[in-house]
């Protein structure tokens, strides 16, 4: 093959040759390369006078930048540049940001922030992402939850109560819902199929009456239903007993049954097996105070299923 | 030349090489297939089909490790067996060794995906294989640069040809980086413990990651360039002093940038900052490269017009420019706070990955597969539409990324009037499915050309066969 028999002629090749035809020209660095190769060494010992850099002994050269922050007790501190000062500084200056409106939602009684426009849209706004990244994991993005995993927060229903105090509570402590199973020992099967009928009649469905007379007995007797329901079946909100009178259904998947036999099968399997995974973590040790107030707001005026009483 | 390559089959061992490039072939295919599958999972997750087998976590390793060794690496025995060969005028320094590299090459990458798939796994990323495969590695590696080192040494040159310091560089620096890295304390035949802990293992781990980058897909694809590119421009390389200075400036930069992986982590600030002026101080040496590739071909210009081949190797180094460029301001502290843990990264990664690595082996291996089979590539229009199915590909997918990439790291960061997070997490991710989409299809059209290629070269291989037979009926009767 013929090589250099263009502009290039001028300039002498290495003089060797391998593999019969590759060979290389002795063409010099060009110099916009050797200018710019020497501009990235100049770029880097700048960098390394500004920052940490070198190690030197057990230690390192810390460079000339530095940083102004306060620490954990306030005090002003001045340190060369360094990531965890940084962070610091950042977090501080956020929190500064936020602190005019976070001290006067950790200042105001909730009735005062839900009244006051301007506090509610910081709420919304913080209470959002907030929401998002630790509590849509179960109650969904909404808040409407997932059946037979975790309760809608946009209802009126509330098994521990929708008021301010109680919701702020929930979200502090946790919860933990325990329904005792009846299956077994304690009932039988047919009497199970009794206690489900009359269940399903509280909020109005038509059922055998036959066996819902037969529910009712077993329901305030010898199941002991009442003691945790109330006689009425209205629920009891200091223990997370669920009202059963209405037509919201957490565990079983009564909408969604089809038919009545259906309907009768999914709250047997309920009161047979008994529920111990109605379990919210507590939240204390991850959200600061002011930040459990300001999602208590955003899910009773926010999201809306609040309830005053 | 043409006198050298008759009768080559005495004079080089081939064999070896025939074996790697078809093996280059189908991990290429195998690999991306993966590939495609699994950016498919991530915009549409019911393709996940509730199989454990074949998550998005464990097919990931499984496309990594084909297209990286089963395919580039494949690639890298035949291309650097061929070149040693025809560079040093010496036949391999051992048939059984060479041979054994590659059933025992092959054996790694089947085992490392039944490895990945079934779940045994150090954890370690580009290095999941665990001990025993470690250990095989080992073991092939070492027979590799024996043949590979006792060949350079019975040369009959006087002087050591460019491309095989590149090869070099890449088998003494693998297997370097390949030991130090899985160094580990076994516990069962399927389950170890890295020696390393906390910030030291993760520096290691990005040591080793890093320089795989830049060892395993730099070097020694600027090594295949370096025959390949003067080979099929039929020109002169451009600089010879250029291509020492870039190769050691290569050599000696590679190995204190790993760290900028890990930047605004727990590492030492020093080491961060060490790492992203190393990693600035690595773009000209890796641009000296491009340069000499590119400079190369000028005087060569006509031939584009009409060789899909040297199409191929232009469009490589413009791409592997780029990415050497985006490599170095991704590592500066300030433009990695938003590209880090964004689709920026996996973009940059495929700019390399099939804009330089899988263009350049393509076009090598296109040059490579006539001489082996002593015949012409079956199609040069199919050679042309896999040229164009793969620049499209590509531009497709790093585009996406690009747009995702940055979008989730504007996201993340996004405040709002009152100072709170404007976007939650999942809001992130819900808006990135539309270019995941689009990575899927980008994937998918490059994976196309790769078939193309795939049945190109069984026709070409199916017709020389037939042309050898043909012949020797003929002198039969």
């Amino acid at each position: 093959m013929s090589q250099g028999n263009t502009q290039s002629s001028k300039v002498q090749t290495t003089g060797h040759v391998w593999d019969g035809d590759l060979q290389e020209y002795n063409n010099p660095l060009p110099n916009w390369w050797l200018w710019a190769f020497y501009l990235t060494i100049i770029f880097s010992v700048v960098y390394w006078v500004a920052y940490p850099a070198w190690p030197v002994g057990k230690g390192y050269t810390t460079g000339m930048a530095t940083i102004t922050y306060k620490n954990d007790k306030g005090v002003e501190k001045t340190t060369h540049w360094n990531t965890r000062a940084l962070l610091m500084k950042d977090m501080q200056d956020a929190r500064e940001f936020q602190k005019k409106y976070f001290d006067k939602v950790a200042a105001m009684p909730y009735e005062q922030i839900a009244k006051d426009p301007e506090m509610l849209n910081f709420v919304a706004s913080a209470g959002k992402v907030l929401f998002a990244d630790n509590c849509a994991a179960c109650h969904m993005s909404g808040g409407q939850g997932k059946r037979a995993f975790a309760p809608s927060l946009v209802d009126d229903d509330w098994i521990y109560g929708g008021t301010y105090d109680k919701i702020q509570e929930t979200i502090t402590n946790g919860r933990h819902g325990i329904m005792p199973a009846k299956g077994g020992a304690d009932l039988n099967e047919g009497e199970i199929g009794n206690l489900a009928n009359y269940v399903l009649s509280l909020p109005g469905e038509s059922m055998d009456a036959a066996k819902v007379k037969a529910g009712d007995e077993l329901f305030h007797g010898k199941a002991a239903c009442f003691s945790c329901h109330g006689a009425d079946g209205k629920g009891n909100k200091d223990i997370g007993a669920a009202n059963l009178t209405d037509k919201i259904w957490l565990w079983a998947d009564v909408p969604g049954a089809g038919s009545a036999d259906k309907q009768v099968e999914a709250v047997k399997a309920v009161i047979a097996g008994g529920l111990n995974k109605g379990v919210m973590p507590a939240w204390s040790g991850r959200l600061k105070a002011d930040q459990i107030k300001l999602l208590t707001t955003y899910v009773h005026d926010v999201l809306g299923g609040g309830s005053k009483k | 030349m043409a006198s050298v390559a008759i009768g080559s089959g005495e004079q080089y061992n081939y064999d070896v090489v025939r074996k790697f490039t078809i093996m280059a072939l189908i991990w290429g295919a195998v690999g991306m297939l993966v590939g495609v599958f699994i950016a498919s999972e991530l915009a549409w997750p019911f393709l996940n089909f509730d199989i454990p087998y074949i998550t998005f976590g464990r097919l990931r390793p499984v496309h990594t490790g084909a297209v990286i060794f089963g395919f580039g690496g494949s690639a890298l025995f035949a291309t650097s067996y061929y070149v040693v060969q025809r560079t040093c005028q010496a036949r391999l320094l051992s048939d059984g060794m060479a041979s054994f590299t590659f059933w025992g090459w092959q054996a790694i990458i089947v085992l490392a995906a039944l490895g990945d798939v079934m779940g045994y796994t150090q954890g370690r990323e580009y290095a999941e294989m665990e001990w025993p495969i470690d250990l095989l590695i080992a073991v092939v590696w070492v027979a590799y640069a024996i043949v590979y080192i006792g060949t350079v040494m019975k040369r009959k040159e006087p002087h050591i040809y460019v491309a095989n310091w590149f090869y070099l560089a890449f088998i003494l620096a693998t297997a370097l980086l390949h030991i130090f890295n899985n160094l580990a304390i076994p516990v069962s035949l399927t389950q170890s413990y890295p020696l390393f802990a906390g910030a030291q293992d993760a520096m290691t781990q990005w040591w080793y990651g890093h320089n795989a980058v830049g060892f395993f897909l730099t070097a020694a694809f600027l090594g295949m360039m370096y025959y390949f590119v003067p080979k099929q421009a039929g020109r002169p390389i451009y600089s010879y002093r250029l291509s020492i200075v870039h190769f050691w400036g290569l050599a000696f930069m590679y190995m204190w940038a790993g760290a900028h992986h890990l930047h605004w982590t727990a590492i030492p600030d020093w080491t961060s900052t060490l790492a992203a002026t190393f990693s600035i101080m690595l773009l000209m040496p890796s641009w000296g490269g491009m340069i000499n590739g590119i400079m190369t071909m000028s005087g060569a210009w006509d031939k584009l017009r009409t060789d899909p081949i040297l199409r191929f190797m232009i469009v490589a180094l413009s791409f592997y420019g780029m990415s050497t460029f985006e490599g170095p301001m991704m590592s500066l502290k300030d433009v990695n706070a938003l590209s880090h843990y964004t689709d920026w990264t996996i973009g940059h990664v495929h700019s390399g990955a099939l804009g330089w690595v899988a263009m350049i082996s393509f076009g090598a291996l296109y040059h490579l597969l006539p001489k082996l089979w002593d015949t012409k590539m079956y199609s040069i229009k199919l050679i042309n539409a896999h040229f164009w199915l793969a620049t499209i590909g590509t531009l497709l997918y790093i585009t996406a990324m690009w747009i995702s990439g940055i979008m989730q790291g504007l996201m993340w960061r996004a405040y709002d009037d009152f100072g709170n997070l404007q976007y939650s997490f999942a809001e992130s991710v819900a808006a990135m499915h539309p270019y995941y989409a689009m990575r899927a299809l980008g994937g998918l059209v490059f994976l196309a050309g790769m078939v193309l290629m795939l049945y190109n070269c069984f026709m070409t291989i199916r017709q020389a066969k037939s042309v050898a037979a043909g012949g020797l009926a003929a002198s039969a009767a």
